[in-house]
């Protein structure tokens, strides 16, 4: 899927341009035209169906252009057909690899216009769930990396954790990728008896399997070679492109939603010491470049392990949904409510007139945001490293297109 | 800052095309006003929003260094107005701000605000694209999420749902 695009380059000696070091001058003779090159739309570093289309002059990128809507399912427009509890489970479907960070995202603004109280065992139960799925989305983001540059077996190792946690999440709510768990007004049901000692192991066997995946990926060499310096995003740039999360920290910024402006109970499990945020320091190159936001992610994960113990040590029993009714009235308003997802800060903006059906309700998807950086970031890098770069952005293009 | 601290700030250093600001009110069942919940937000004149999103940014007390989200909204199919709903982010001082500008159906244009926030380039182009609003000025006025030859725009009221689509019957 080749064509040739503008021809240039046919600049011969004769006419007097010449290059200043003389080992290249031989190459002016040679007629050479820029290519634009479809990675995708079923790229397998796209990690779903996107286009980029890529223009370059050798190995070297010259331009690059996303193209997007593949996976366009109007969630936007459904959300303003359908009631407010039946939109809950389209949540899941954008961001598939962390579907109960969407709920808990989509969740909170509808609370926000209703001010209901959320009891605290369902708080602590949407944060432990919350945690685990950043922990599964997280691995995918590390796994997949991997083999986007050639080591495929830390991904294996990754997807064994990963069944863990998918089937943790079968035992509370049936489901393995589609939860709709986490509810307006709190979850749909308690945790089965036993399930909180189970979480309790897995987080005992993760702490393990996470030093491994860190030795065995992070800090490989020849992973280390293929992203230092590569793909870099100055503060400036990650500012301008509005970059959130690990994207945003990767570059150095020390920001996270979950401290900075703490929803749920994320604000008192930080007072207590629960959970640290890791920013990006430039340790293997240059500050924000594709290794440091890997790096970000790996040692979220960690820090996500945290949170769920500090939850564990909180939870006691209690009511876990509020009293709300079967058929939801939300009062007039509008409501903007921004929580840190896996891949920065989902936002979900509802409007109300006081019925039965929103009038908006529009998704600000991160990895949408965090992609648009690709039309600066390729250009000026070689061919070769378009694939780590698109694959350090950690996009889901369910999301990306919504 | 709070959202009235923000709000007299901006008086203060007289941000250009500011109207006023709208704040939640609870119900008051005896004059049947339902009330309003959820955030505040600041009116501004959607032809100056550059500008006054500019002051936004560089105001060394605001300091919104990140546009969250730029979208479009249409209340209602009989009312003259879409409204334009931007969500601001600071970093350095930690607090957020929405804003909202009305922009009637009838001249749906605005000045594009890519050279404040490159951002949003793509949050315009599906908004422009969702509900025809034109972006004056937008270096890149494509559709995104949408086919190129797509006929009218989704996200309005008053859309018709196509009956096909490249001979595909959608019903």
């Amino acid at each position: 899927m080749t064509q040739p695009a503008e021809q240039h380059g046919s600049m011969t000696l004769s006419e007097g341009k010449q290059t200043p070091g003389g080992e290249r001058e031989f190459m002016l003779d040679v007629r050479t035209s820029d290519l634009e090159v479809n990675m995708g739309p079923q790229h397998p570093a796209t990690h779903g169906v996107m286009r980029v289309l890529i223009r370059c002059d050798g190995e070297l990128v010259t331009g690059a252009q996303p193209h997007l809507g593949y996976l366009h399912r109007c969630a936007e427009k459904i959300g303003e057909n359908v009631e407010w509890l039946q939109y809950l489970p389209y949540t899941d479907r954008y961001d598939y690899l962390a579907a109960m960070n969407n709920n808990l995202g989509y969740s909170m603004a509808v609370e926000k216009l209703m001010e209901c109280e959320i009891p605290r065992r369902a708080e602590l139960i949407r944060m432990i769930c919350a945690e685990l799925n950043r922990i599964g989305s997280h691995l995918i983001a590390f796994g997949t990396y991997g083999i986007d540059l050639g080591a495929f077996t830390p991904f294996l190792y990754m997807f064994r954790e990963r069944e863990w946690m998918m089937a943790l999440f079968e035992k509370i709510c049936g489901a393995r990728l589609t939860y709709s768990y986490i509810r307006i007004g709190g979850v749909f049901n308690d945790a089965p008896p036993g399930w909180f000692s189970e979480v309790e192991r897995f987080c005992d066997v993760f702490d393990k399997a996470w030093q491994e995946y860190y030795d065995l990926l992070a800090v490989n060499q020849i992973f280390v070679k293929r992203t230092a310096d590569v793909g870099v995003i100055s503060p400036e740039m990650a500012f301008d492109f509005g970059a959130t999360g690990p994207m945003l920290r990767g570059s150095g910024i020390d920001f996270d939603l979950r401290r900075d402006m703490p929803y749920s109970l994320y604000g008192e499990a930080y007072a207590a010491g629960a959970f640290q945020v890791p920013i990006g320091k430039g340790e293997m190159g240059t500050l924000g470049d594709c290794w440091d936001r890997v790096w970000v992610r790996a040692v979220e994960m960690a820090e996500s392990v945290k949170i769920v113990r500090w939850c564990l040590d909180q939870v006691e029993p209690g009511p876990v949904i509020a009293d709300i009714p079967k058929t939801l009235r939300i009062p007039p308003g509008e409501a903007y409510v921004g929580i840190e997802n896996p891949r920065g800060e989902l936002g979900h903006y509802v409007v109300s007139d006081g019925g039965k059906i929103a009038v908006r309700c529009r998704v600000r998807g991160p990895s949408f945001v965090n992609l648009a950086v690709l039309e600066e970031l390729l250009p000026g890098t070689f061919l070769a490293d378009a694939v780590a770069i698109i694959g350090s952005t950690d996009i889901v293009v369910g999301e990306t297109d919504r | 800052m709070d959202f009235h601290a923000i709000h007299d700030h901006l008086k203060a250093v007289g941000a250009p095309g500011l109207e006023g600001a709208d704040e939640p009110r609870p119900e008051d069942k005896k004059a049947k006003d339902k009330g309003r919940f959820g955030d505040p937000f600041l009116i501004v004149d959607p032809q100056q929003l550059r500008q006054f999103l500019h002051v936004c940014r560089d105001d060394p007390k605001l300091k919104f260094e990140i546009a969250a989200d730029l979208t479009a909204t249409d209340p209602a199919k009989d009312d003259e107005n879409l409204w334009i709903n931007v969500q601001l982010l600071s970093v350095t001082h930690r607090h957020r701000l929405a804003i909202k500008c009305l922009l009637p159906k009838s001249a749906p244009s605005l000045p594009t605000t890519v050279p404040v926030y490159r951002t949003c380039q793509w949050h315009e182009r599906e908004a422009a694209e969702m509900y025809g609003i034109t972006f004056v000025g937008h270096p890149d006025p494509r559709n995104i999420l949408l086919p190129d030859d797509w006929v009218g725009h989704p996200l309005r009221k008053d859309y018709e749902f196509p009956e096909e689509y490249h001979g595909i019957s959608c019903k």
